[in-house]
């Protein structure tokens, strides 16, 4: 089964820990610019703290800016081959996303390779922002949420056995379209 | 065995009068000697002291301002990525230091140095800009008046990066308030002593960093291994989701219920209508993420958003506990709303929340009691819960309007222009008392009086212990914990790391040594560590000593005598000034201070 990471910016708190334990994994150094995923935080106009980190794409747009070719999808990960790759850096500035990264320090581009299948930065994750899950699961907690704040719901607030509950519904055939 | 990594051995020295930033080097000894952060400042103050014949002007060109991450900063392990902000205080005019957390100081560290140090005055408002190993200092006029966050907003744009750290001063900084502090990450503040205005009176509006460097580690391996250990712990605390939920604002039921919560001035230590501006209504009404430091997995950090009423579209990083009780339940303010949009404006103008809430109280339990006038607050009256007159008055502050132009100069002046005045404000050398109520426990009032920059509880944190302990305890044991406190809270801001993992969820303290051995590979024990804060505690008192503080400065504000706590768990607790000065006399004992609180190092 294909896996993919996930990344929910609601949850990240910022700490950069998926930054220093990517880090740490590849290259064996305490340097957190030298890591294939990086935490960006703007404020306060929006408020977002998000890891920036490879989808591995299926259409690799990394892979088609590759002049020499080693950049390819093997299983379902975009592979960076050392042996070919001349450092043109190309890569990197190719990426939609930005999720390839340059350090003067390191030869290659520094390119998620999801850590052989079982990745750090979602086991270090202290709130679950990265998470790895079946393809067919990418969007699903956008769906849940779109879904939870359905505009037209009304709430009630009522009492079960002294604890407070909420119970929320669609007035059918009321909303104003 | 000396030290073999965990340092780059340098320091860039900046003095602004001539334009120079030169790297220098720093010897092994020293290294192994002061640590980092505040041992680091404190020497090179006591250093520039020397040099100035124990003569600065805390606002002169000759102030020093150290900044100064520690060999941990920055290094995987939970919660390092605090930064020391060390000077001689324009509050106190003695010892003065503050730390912050964030990513500022790590970024700080990736370009290549130990420490920053600055002197000088710019000819007009400047930028520290440090990108790897080269310093520069840039005019830029321009940021005049900017807020702190608008400030790191307009230096990224100028930059053209988003990739760096910054650390500003707001209004307040560049107006000379006395309990300016300095803004990093947008939102995390050094906050006391009145760092930010020696920034201000030095014309420096930003230090700006961008580093790419490793930061040295001798054993990374054993660092991995010790820190999963650390993190584990954490991790499986009862309190580890509560900490992440709510952070530190949880600590607001705490004080309500245990009686320590400042309240309308420090007249109550409860506040009846607490479930207005508790975690719990934060988490439910406006929280909107987490906000967590470098490494942290705790991230006591909440982000709010108002989404209705007049303070719609106010976002901000907190309320902490401190901010939050010091702008609300002391100011009888149980609107949320208002409370974050007063922590929201601190954050722009570049205020202490702590001196500018027991300040703001202070006037009014003044103007109710008649010791200030309608006159001499412009015209403008003040009472409880008024939140418009206390966003108005914190701007006057920083702006140094009005009455602001005096309370900019902190407690000491407010009682000079009023002496009565004495009898209200709480204070302890010229430092605004934070929000733990001191004559709940006879303890923590110690840990005020004897605090080396004033009425702060950063340096020893001990009511919790004394509220549980009861009567049980004596007075050697209250001395022994406020010492141990002083000792290794300290050391906690030398190694560039944040205290809570420690105080909060119990991490033994004994991880630390392991850090310590493994960043730098000279093994030490914690009792070595702590040696070597516990000398650093001898120089700043002996940096306040040389200043002319004595046992005369170890003292306590008026209330903490005189007034009983009025409502709360603690109702009717004052402090016995004869038990304490008993435990003062103990308490220089155990330092090896003379009766009037002399170092012998001094003879």
């Amino acid at each position: 089964m294909s896996k993919k990471i996930a990344v929910i910016p609601e949850l990240c708190s910022g700490c950069r820990i998926c930054e220093l334990t990517c880090a740490i994994h590849h290259f064996t150094v305490n340097n957190p610019k030298k890591s294939a995923v990086r935490v960006i935080i703007t404020y306060p106009h929006p408020v977002v703290r998000m890891p920036i980190i490879c989808s591995q794409c299926k259409i690799p747009a990394c892979a088609e800016a590759c002049p020499v070719g080693a950049l390819k999808k093997v299983d379902s990960i975009v592979e960076l081959d050392k042996d070919l790759c001349i450092s043109c850096m190309k890569c990197v500035e190719a990426c939609p996303f930005g999720a390839i990264f340059a350090h003067s320090d390191v030869q290659h581009p520094i390119k998620c390779d999801m850590c052989g299948g079982d990745p750090l930065c979602v086991k270090n994750c202290p709130k679950g922002a990265i998470q790895l899950i079946p393809e067919q699961a990418l969007g699903e907690s956008k769906r849940i949420n779109n879904v939870l704040s359905y505009a037209h719901m009304k709430e009630i607030e009522y009492m079960e056995k002294g604890e407070k509950k909420v119970i929320r519904y669609a007035e059918i055939g009321k909303e104003e379209l | 065995m000396s030290i073999k990594s965990g340092y780059f051995k340098k320091i860039l020295s900046v003095d602004l009068s001539s334009n120079a930033c030169i790297f220098k080097n720093l010897p092994d000894d020293f290294l192994e000697e002061y640590i980092g952060g505040r041992g680091f400042g404190a020497k090179l103050v006591w250093d520039k002291l020397v040099e100035c014949d124990f003569s600065i002007d805390p606002f002169g060109e000759e102030n020093i301002v150290v900044i100064a991450p520690g060999p941990l900063t920055g290094t995987f392990l939970p919660s390092s990525g605090k930064c020391s902000f060390i000077t001689i205080s324009p509050s106190t005019g003695g010892y003065g230091d503050s730390s912050s957390g964030g990513s500022f100081g790590v970024e700080l560290r990736q370009t290549g140095v130990d420490a920053v140090s600055i002197t000088g005055k710019a000819e007009q408002l400047s930028i520290l800009f440090i990108d790897d190993d080269e310093a520069s200092v840039i005019p830029m006029p321009h940021l005049a008046g900017k807020s702190c966050l608008e400030t790191e907003g307009i230096i990224k744009s100028h930059l053209k990066t988003h990739e760096l750290a910054i650390a500003a001063i707001g209004a307040a900084g560049e107006n000379k308030v006395k309990f300016a502090c300095i803004n990093n990450d947008w939102s995390r503040n050094a906050g006391r002593t009145g760092i930010g205005a020696v920034l201000g009176s030095k014309n420096l509006k930003a230090v700006v960093v961008r580093g790419s460097r490793d930061l040295p580690v001798y054993d990374i391996k054993g660092l991995m291994a010790e820190a999963d250990k650390a993190y584990t712990y954490m991790r499986n605390h009862k309190y580890f989701e509560m900490w992440q939920r709510e952070g530190l604002m949880n600590v607001m039921e705490y004080a309500n219920t245990v009686g320590i919560l400042p309240t309308y001035n420090f007249k109550d230590a409860n506040f009846t209508k607490i479930k207005n501006i508790n975690g719990e209504t934060m988490v439910e009404k406006y929280k909107i993420g987490d906000s967590a430091c470098f490494g942290c997995s705790m991230c006591c950090g909440n982000v709010c958003l108002i989404k209705q009423g007049k303070y719609i579209g106010t976002v901000t990083e907190g309320p902490e506990y401190e901010s939050c009780a010091m702008l609300g339940s002391n100011l009888g303010v149980d609107n949320f709303e208002a409370v974050l949009s007063a922590n929201r404006l601190c954050d722009e103008l570049g205020l202490d929340t702590i001196s500018t809430g027991n300040l703001i109280g202070a006037v009014i339990e003044g103007y109710e009691k008649g010791v200030l006038t309608l006159d001499d607050l412009d015209g403008s009256p003040i009472t409880w819960g008024d939140e418009e007159a206390i966003l108005a008055l914190i701007r006057k502050i920083a702006y140094r309007e009005g009455i602001g132009g005096i309370l900019a100069d902190g407690s000491l002046r407010l009682i000079e222009t009023w002496p009565e005045m004495d009898k209200i404000v709480l204070q302890v050398k010229g430092l605004e008392q934070s929000a733990y109520d001191s004559r709940a426990g006879v303890s923590m009032a110690l840990a005020y009086a004897t605090s080396d920059i004033g009425a702060h509880h950063t340096r020893a944190w001990t009511i919790a212990k004394e509220i549980e302990q009861g009567k049980d305890w004596t007075p050697e044991e209250k001395v022994d914990l406020v010492i141990y406190h002083q000792t290794l809270r300290p050391l906690f801001d030398m190694l560039g790391v944040c205290r809570l993992p420690w105080i909060e969820l119990g991490l033994n303290e004994k991880h630390y040594e392991k850090f310590y051995s493994y960043v730098t590979g000279k093994e030490a024990k914690l009792e070595e560590l702590l040696q070597k804060s516990d000398a650093i505690y001898t120089i700043t008192r002996l940096i306040n000593t040389k200043l002319g503080m004595s046992r005369k400065d170890d003292t306590l504000p008026y209330k903490v005598y005189a007034c009983p706590i009025q409502t709360g768990a603690t109702a009717g607790k004052v402090v016995d000034r004869e038990e304490f000065e008993k435990l003062l006399d103990v308490y220089y004992e155990k330092r090896g201070w003379d009766n009037d609180g002399i170092p012998k190092e001094m003879v």
